[in-house]
């Protein structure tokens, strides 16, 4: 859509030129040789130059234009779409993990009722078992945590993508010479802490990847 | 046993030594990234897990690093990260990790992993 209302300007602009040029050379021959004409010829012969500049100039600012818009679509658009399904990872294993944790409790907190029920008919053997079964749940609950790493690696990934937009935003910007307006445009982006994180980091199909390791450390 | 628990997630570094006292390796030591695995390595760490991203120095590096040095030629390495393409695992294979555990892990598998280097290496 940007592509065509450009396209469309820059070819009005030309034609709009162009009939100024012809409508000047016809003025010219019009005037005839008197110096009062001949000192308008020379100051109209001049014109068709400068307007050919201008053209010239906004033809320029127009290519930049296009050019800045294909590098954003190119770009922005899919990274940003990376990013967003990033987060909704995100946001769905904070949930996953939630769930399974709050699955857990519920099972330990019933456990809890069963200890007491053995303790309270005096079988010690039950009352054994069911804390080891209970000591195994609170255990597993621990490994569910998990997700806290991995999501931070994803958050981080998202982050990187933002900074990266926000850098080649500022480069186009600075293109138009923002100083022109009174604007001013940072350098860099907002400085972050390093990080280091797996672009692909996820919580699902671990137990498929894992087997690809296996199979190739036999 | 000695086990250097390197990761730059302090909930990692948790669950991981959580897992193994869990196991019965209580004698643990920990690192928040490559570098600081480098500093606290001595010839009394008899084994190594390590996380892959990490700010630094990455756990491919520290087991360059180590295996470079003559106190560390030997140690076995865990790793233990999200990295799970084929191209990383013969990386982490050709930097010496002996072997290697995909996130999320159960603790089943950790001891799994522990029990298999521990045998190769006792085998060789």
């Amino acid at each position: 859509m940007a592509t065509r209302v450009a396209k469309e300007l820059l070819y009005d602009s030309e034609a709009s030129l162009r009939l100024v040029d012809t409508a000047l050379a016809e003025l010219r021959t019009q005037n005839g040789p008197d110096d009062a004409g001949a000192d308008v010829n020379a100051g109209l012969a001049g014109l068709p130059a400068l307007l050919l500049r201008a053209y010239t100039e906004i033809n320029g600012a127009l290519q930049t234009l296009r050019q800045s818009r294909t590098a954003l679509e190119h770009t922005a658009v899919e990274k940003l779409h990376l990013t967003s399904a990033k987060l909704k990872e995100v946001s769905s294993a904070t949930e996953l993990a939630a769930t399974d944790i709050l699955d857990g409790l519920d099972r330990a907190i019933a456990m809890v009722d069963e200890l007491e029920s053995a303790e309270a008919e005096g079988d010690t053997g039950r009352s054994g078992e069911v804390r080891q079964t209970m000591r195994d749940e609170l255990f597993g609950l621990m490994g569910h945590l998990q997700f806290q790493d991995i999501t931070t690696q994803q958050l981080n990934y998202a982050s990187s993508i933002l900074t990266e937009m926000e850098n080649r935003l500022m480069q186009i910007a600075r293109i138009f010479d923002p100083s022109l307006f009174g604007l001013e445009v940072p350098n860099t982006a907002s400085d972050q802490p390093a990080v280091a994180f797996d672009p692909a980091a996820t919580t699902h199909d671990a137990e498929t990847r894992q087997a690809l390791v296996d199979q190739i450390f036999g | 046993m000695k086990f250097l628990v390197v990761d730059d997630s302090a909930t990692m570094r948790r669950i991981v030594i959580n897992s193994l006292q869990r196991i019965g390796f209580n004698d643990t030591v920990e690192a928040g990234d490559g570098q600081e695995a480098v500093d606290r390595f001595d010839p009394s760490v008899s084994f190594v897990i390590t996380d892959w991203n990490m700010p630094n120095m990455s756990g491919l590096d520290l087991a360059r690093a180590l295996r470079a040095r003559a106190d560390g030629a030997n140690v076995p390495i865990l790793m233990v990260t999200t990295r799970s393409v084929r191209e990383d695992i013969i990386a982490a294979i050709e930097a010496g990790v002996n072997n290697y555990i995909v996130k999320p892990f159960t603790p089943q598998v950790l001891k799994e992993k522990i029990d298999t280097v521990l045998s190769a290496v006792g085998a060789a």
